[in-house]
C-alpha cells in the first residue's frame, strides 16, 4: 500500500527486490548517477571504472560459489583464462599468429566464454562433492598452476609467455562499440557497456540468490550435512554452484581484457586469485552488492594509493626506491584482508548494513 | 455543580420503532456504492489478505442465509467465541440481517463463563474459533438448552475427530447457506425490509466487576445512534472519518468500544478494518498497518509508553541523549497543548517540526503510531501524563466516555478543544446531568439501552422511567463544558479521618510509572490509605538486568528489595502530589501477576478489587499491622 511499505497485500509485493520507496528512490539515484559519470570524469578514469565493472562481474561470480555456497575455490584465475581465451579465439583473426575463428560479435563470444569456462566449472565439481574446506581450497590451488602451465605452452592458443595475444574484439551486429566518434570516446562507451553488462549480470545473481537454487546454495553453507538432510540434493547444488560461478568468471574473464586490448599467460596466476577472494572478503561474503563494492575498492586501490602519495612524501613513486607505492600497495592488501575479517566478517557491506542498522532504529538502538 | 447539557443538534431524535437502516443495510449499501474498495484486512501466511465490500457484503449474505437455514429466527441471539477476525464481522452483519442479536464473548473466557453466558443469552448458533473454544462450547453444552449448533472456523483437531453431531465446520456451513441462497434468493432481503429500529442488534455484556455479568441489549435504534454520532455527529475524528482511514481492530470485539470502532464504523463511513494477528503481536502489525485513526485503552496506551522509556533507556549513548531530549521538548509541547486544548501556537508547532525532523517521525514510525490523525483512549481511566506523552509527540489523543449502557455515547474531547484530565464535552444528542447530591452522572440520549436481558430488577436499577441512565461514575462539570470523571460510586473510599477518596485517580499516577502494571489501593473504613502493587515484568526486568541483579522469575523479582525501593520512588513521587488524607501510607508489591483465571481480573484485563483484597488478605492485614516499616 501507498506510504506503508510494510503492508504488504500479495507475495510478489513480498519478494520485491526494492520493497520500499527509500530502496527505490537512492537505487534509481545511484544508476543515474552513474550513467552521468563519463561527462563528470577522464577518461583515464572511465577505463579504470569499466574495469571495475568487469572486475565486479568476475567477483560476484566468485560470491556465488564461495559467498552463498560456502565452497572455498582459489581457482578463480584458471576460470577467468579459460573465459579470457575462448573469446579471443573465437573472435580472433583467422590469418593470425595465432588461433582464430574470426566471429568478432560481442553476442557469439561472451555467451561461448560463459558456457567453455561452465563446462570446465562442472568437470571440477566433483572434487568439491567430495572434499570440503581447506582440502577443497588447496586442490583448486591446483587448477590454478594447471591452467597457468597449460596457458604457459600452448602458445598456439595463448601466443605464449611474456608474448601474448590480442583480446577479443566488441563488436556488435557488425558495428564497432568501443570506437571514438563523434558523439563519445571510446573509454565513454567502454563504461556504460560495462556498467549495462555488471547491471544485467548482477540482478540475475541477485534473483538466483533469492530462488530455490540460491536457498539450496545459503543451506550448504551454513551445514552441508544439515542441508542434506532438509532434501537438498548437495552434489547437484554443488555442481551448479562452481558452474555458475564458473560462467561469470568467464564471461569477466572474456571483457577484461577488451579493454586494454592485448594480455598474456602471466595474468593469470595465483595472485589474481587471491584479488578476487580480497574482493568477496573485503566487500561481504554472501551478498550481491558487496562483491561489487569490495571489485570497485581492489581495483581502485592501486590508484588510491598513488593519490595517497601525495599526502605522504616520503612514500615514493619510483619501484627501485624504498618505500614505494607498489609495496605500500601490497601490504594494504595484507593489512586490509586481517583487519576487515578480524573486526568486520561481513566487509564493505557489513559496514553498510550496520549504518543502516543505526538508522533503522532510530531512536532506540534496536 | 448540577447543570443540565441541552442536546446540541439531534442527530438521532425519535428513532425507535421507525425503518432506520441496520448495521447490514449500511454494509449492503457500502457494497452496491463502492464494490471495490477495501474493506477489511487480515494477515494469513505473511500476508495482508484484502476483502472488498462487494465480497465483505456477498460473504455476509451467505452467512445469512446459513443462519436461515440452522433455524435462527427474528429475535434470537448468536454467539460468536473468536478473536477479532473477518468471520466475526460477517457473522455479526449476517445476524443483524435476519434480525436476529449478536452476542460475543471473551475468548479468555474459561469454560464455566462461556456457559453461563450462552445460557443465560439463549443463544441458538455459537461460532467458535479453534479447538480451544469448541471444547469449552462441548463442556457446557448440556447446560444450553438453546444451542443447537456449533460452527467451527479452525478445522485442526477438530475435524474428523470431533464427532459431536452439533459440530459444524465454517466451510460446511456457507455451503448450507449458498445452497439456501440458491433456494430463497430473497429471504435475507425481505427481512432486512422488515427490520424495525426497535429489533434488538446485540447483546453485550458487561465485564461484571461487582458481580456476575450482566446482558445489555442495544437495539437497532441504539446502534443507529452510535453509528452516526461518530462518523456524522462529529464525535470521532475531524474531517470525519471516511474510507481512506485505517484502522486496527485488536481490542476484543465482544466490549462496546472496539465494536463501534471495528464494525460500527468501519459499516458506517466506510473505515478499512484491519485486524490485529493476536494481542501479543499489535506493536509489530501496528507498525505495518500504520493506522489513523487509533483506539486503546489505557493499559495499551501505558504499555507503548513504558516501552518507549525503557527503548530509550537502554539505546546507545548518543541516541539515547538525543531521544531524551526530545522528549523533554515533547513533553513541553505537551503542556503547550494541554494549555491550548490541542491546538499548536507558533512556537511550539517550530519546535516540533523541528524535534520531527530528529526524533518524533521516526519514533512515531517505530511505535506505529505515524499516520495517527484521531487518537482516543477510553473505557477506563488514564493518567493525564500518559495523554500528555502522546500529544507531546504528535498524536492527537483524546479521551472519551461511554459505556455497554449507553453504546459507548456519552462524551469525547474534541479535536482542538481538548481539556486535560476530563472526558470532554457530550456528544451531540447527548443529554448530561450530574445528581446533585451523590455526584453521580446520568445520561439520556436515543443511544440507551432498551434494558438487561431478562433481568428487569437490574434494568429498573439503572434507569429511570423518563429515559435517564445511571452511569454508576461519580463526576463534575469543569468551565461548565467538560465532564471530570472521579471514580465508580461503588469504589469511593472513605477512610477513618472521614474524607471521601477516588481510587482510580492515584492508581492510574502510579500505573503512569513504567514500572508499575496495577495498582489497588485500599482504605475503605481503615485508617489510611495502603496499596497493592504488582510490578511490570519487561520494564523492571529490564531495570534489573542493567543493575546485574539476578532474579529468577516474577515472584522473585518483585521480593528483591531494590525493586521494592524502586517501586518506592514512584510511590513516593505520587504521593508528594497529594494532601495528606490522600497519601499512600504502605505498599506491598504483589508476589504473582493478576490473571483471568483466577478471577482477579475481568476478560477486559479490569482489576476485580474484592477478589484481589481477598486473595492478599495476608498482605493486607500486614500493611494494617503496628509497626512494620512504615
Amino acid at each position: 500500500m501507498r506510504h506503508r511499505p510494510l503492508l504488504r497485500t500479495s507475495y510478489a509485493q513480498d519478494l520485491a527486490l526494492l520493497d520500499t520507496p527509500a530502496k527505490r528512490w537512492w537505487t534509481g539515484a545511484l544508476l543515474a548517477l552513474a550513467l552521468a559519470l563519463p561527462f563528470l570524469l577522464t577518461d583515464d578514469l572511465l577505463q579504470l571504472l569499466a574495469v571495475c565493472c568487469v572486475a565486479a562481474i568476475g567477483a560476484i561470480g566468485l560470491g556465488l560459489v564461495t559467498g552463498y555456497a560456502g565452497q572455498v575455490s582459489l581457482g578463480h584465475a584458471f576460470f577467468l583464462g579459460i573465459g579470457a581465451y575462448t573469446a579471443a579465439a573465437i573472435s580472433g583473426d583467422p590469418a593470425g599468429r595465432v588461433i582464430g575463428l574470426g566471429v568478432t560479435d560481442i553476442a557469439v563470444w561472451l555467451p561461448a566464454a560463459g558456457l567453455v569456462a561452465a563446462l570446465a566449472g562442472v568437470l571440477v565439481a566433483p572434487l568439491a562433492t567430495r572434499l570440503r574446506g581447506l582440502y577443497l581450497a588447496i586442490v583448486t590451488l591446483g587448477l590454478v598452476f594447471i591452467g597457468q602451465h597449460v596457458f604457459n605452452e600452448w602458445s598456439a592458443l595463448t601466443g605464449g609467455a611474456g608474448v601474448g595475444r590480442p583480446a577479443a574484439t566488441l563488436e556488435f551486429l557488425g558495428q564497432p562499440l568501443a570506437v571514438t566518434d563523434a558523439t563519445a570516446t571510446r573509454d565513454q562507451k567502454l563504461y556504460w557497456l560495462m556498467l549495462a553488462l555488471l547491471v544485467v549480470f548482477a540482478v540475475a545473481a541477485r534473483n538466483l540468490a533469492r530462488s530455490r537454487i540460491g536457498r539450496a546454495f545459503t543451506a550448504i553453507r551454513d551445514r552441508d550435512i544439515a542441508a542434506g538432510v532438509i532434501g537438498v540434493n548437495l552434489p547437484r547444488y554443488k555442481t551448479l554452484a562452481f558452474a555458475v560461478s564458473s560462467a561469470y568468471a568467464g564471461c569477466a574473464g572474456a571483457l577484461l581484457y577488451t579493454v586494454t586490448g592485448f594480455f598474456d599467460p602471466s595474468s593469470f596466476s595465483l595472485l589474481l586469485s587471491v584479488q578476487y577472494i580480497a574482493m568477496v572478503l573485503i566487500g561481504g561474503a554472501g551478498t550481491i552488492s558487496g562483491a561489487i563494492a569490495g571489485a570497485f575498492f581492489i581495483t581502485l586501490l592501486p590508484r588510491l594509493t598513488r593519490e595517497l602519495q601525495a599526502w605522504v612524501p616520503f612514500i615514493s613513486t619510483q619501484p627501485n626506491e624504498v618505500p614505494n607505492v607498489f609495496q605500500v600497495e601490497t601490504i594494504l592488501y595484507g593489512v586490509l584482508i586481517i583487519v576487515f575479517l578480524i573486526f568486520e566478517p561481513r566487509g564493505l557491506f557489513g559496514l553498510w548494513v550496520r549504518a543502516r542498522a543505526y538508522w533503522k532504529a532510530w531512536p532506540f538502538s534496536y | 455543580m448540577s447543570t443540565t447539557s441541552a442536546p446540541t443538534g439531534t442527530p438521532g431524535t425519535d428513532t425507535a420503532g421507525a425503518a432506520v437502516p441496520t448495521i447490514a443495510a449500511r454494509v449492503r449499501e457500502r457494497a452496491r456504492a463502492t464494490p471495490h474498495r477495501v474493506a477489511l484486512r487480515e494477515k494469513i501466511r505473511g500476508i495482508w489478505q484484502e476483502v472488498t465490500w462487494a465480497a465483505y457484503w456477498d460473504t455476509a449474505q451467505t452467512v445469512a442465509h446459513g443462519l436461515l437455514a440452522l433455524g435462527v429466527g427474528p429475535g434470537e441471539r448468536v454467539a460468536v467465541l473468536a478473536e477479532n477476525r473477518r468471520e466475526w464481522l460477517w457473522t455479526d452483519v449476517a445476524t443483524v440481517a435476519v434480525r436476529g442479536a449478536t452476542v460475543g464473548l471473551y475468548p479468555t473466557n474459561p469454560a464455566a463463563e462461556i456457559g453461563y453466558l450462552l445460557a443465560h443469552s439463549g443463544a441458538r448458533v455459537l461460532v467458535a474459533e479453534d479447538q480451544e473454544q469448541v471444547d469449552k462450547a462441548l463442556a457446557v453444552l448440556d447446560d444450553c438448552p438453546d444451542l443447537d449448533r456449533v460452527v467451527y472456523l479452525e478445522p485442526r483437531g477438530v475435524r474428523g475427530r470431533y464427532p459431536h453431531p452439533a459440530l459444524l465446520y465454517w466451510d460446511d456451513f456457507l455451503a448450507l447457506g449458498t445452497a439456501h441462497r440458491v433456494a430463497h434468493p430473497g429471504a435475507v432481503d425481505e427481512l432486512m425490509a422488515a427490520a424495525t429500529g426497535t429489533d434488538l442488534a446485540t447483546v453485550i455484556y458487561t465485564s461484571g466487576t461487582t458481580g456476575r455479568p450482566k446482558g445489555a441489549m442495544l437495539t437497532v435504534a441504539n446502534v443507529d445512534f452510535a453509528v452516526r454520532t461518530v462518523t456524522e455527529g462529529g464525535g470521532l475524528a475531524d474531517p470525519p472519518p471516511g474510507p481512506d482511514d485505517l484502522l486496527l481492530s485488536y481490542l476484543p470485539l465482544c466490549h462496546v468500544a472496539e465494536r463501534v470502532f471495528t464494525t460500527w464504523s468501519s459499516a458506517g463511513a466506510g473505515v478499512q478494518v484491519n485486524f490485529a494477528e493476536s494481542v501479543a503481536t499489535v506493536p509489530a502489525n501496528l507498525r505495518e498497518v500504520q493506522p489513523t485513526i487509533l483506539f486503546g485503552v489505557p493499559r495499551i496506551w501505558e504499555k507503548i509508553l513504558a516501552t518507549v522509556t525503557i527503548r530509550v533507556a537502554s539505546a546507545s549513548p548518543l541516541k539515547r541523549a538525543v531521544a531524551r531530549f526530545w522528549l523533554r521538548v515533547a513533553d513541553r509541547i505537551g503542556a503547550t497543548l494541554v494549555a491550548t486544548g490541542g491546538r499548536h501556537t507558533t512556537a511550539s508547532r517550530l519546535a516540533y517540526a523541528v524535534g520531527w525532523l530528529f526524533c518524533y517521525r521516526a519514533l512515531r514510525e517505530r511505535i506505529g503510531v505515524r499516520r495517527v490523525r484521531y487518537a482516543a483512549s477510553g473505557a477506563a481511566p488514564i493518567a493525564p501524563e500518559v495523554l500528555r506523552f502522546f500529544m507531546g509527540i504528535g498524536v492527537p489523543m483524546h479521551e472519551v466516555y461511554g459505556m455497554t449502557e449507553n453504546s459507548a455515547i456519552a462524551t469525547g474531547n474534541r479535536p482542538g478543544r481538548v481539556k486535560l484530565g476530563t472526558v470532554g464535552e457530550p456528544q451531540q444528542g447527548v443529554e448530561l446531568r450530574v445528581d446533585e447530591t451523590t455526584g453521580e452522572i446520568l445520561t439520556r440520549h436515543p443511544g440507551v439501552f432498551a434494558g438487561y436481558l431478562d433481568d428487569p430488577a437490574a434494568t429498573a436499577a439503572v434507569l429511570e422511567p423518563d429515559g435517564w441512565l445511571h452511569t454508576g461514575d461519580v463526576g463534575e462539570w469543569v468551565d461548565g463544558t467538560h465532564v471530570r470523571i472521579t471514580g465508580r460510586a461503588k469504589d469511593i473510599m472513605i477512610t477513618a479521618g472521614g474524607k471521601n477518596i477516588g481510587p482510580a485517580g492515584i492508581e492510574n499516577e502510579l500505573k503512569a510509572s513504567a514500572y508499575v502494571k496495577e495498582a489497588v489501593l485500599i482504605g475503605d473504613r481503615r485508617p489510611y490509605l495502603v496499596a497493592l502493587i504488582g510490578i511490570e515484568a519487561d520494564t523492571v526486568g529490564q531495570w534489573a538486568q542493567r543493575r546485574r541483579l539476578p532474579y529468577t522469575t516474577y515472584r522473585d523479582l518483585s521480593a528483591k528489595p531494590e525493586v521494592v525501593e524502586l517501586i518506592r520512588g514512584v510511590v513516593d513521587e505520587v504521593n508528594s502530589r497529594h494532601p495528606r488524607v490522600e497519601r499512600i501510607r504502605r505498599f506491598r508489591l504483589l508476589p504473582k501477576e493478576l490473571d483471568q483465571d483466577d478471577g482477579e481480573l475481568t476478560a477486559t484485563q479490569k482489576v476485580r478489587r474484592e477478589a484481589v483484597t481477598r486473595a492478599f488478605a495476608d498482605l493486607v492485614d500486614e500493611l494494617y499491622a503496628p509497626g512494620g516499616d512504615r
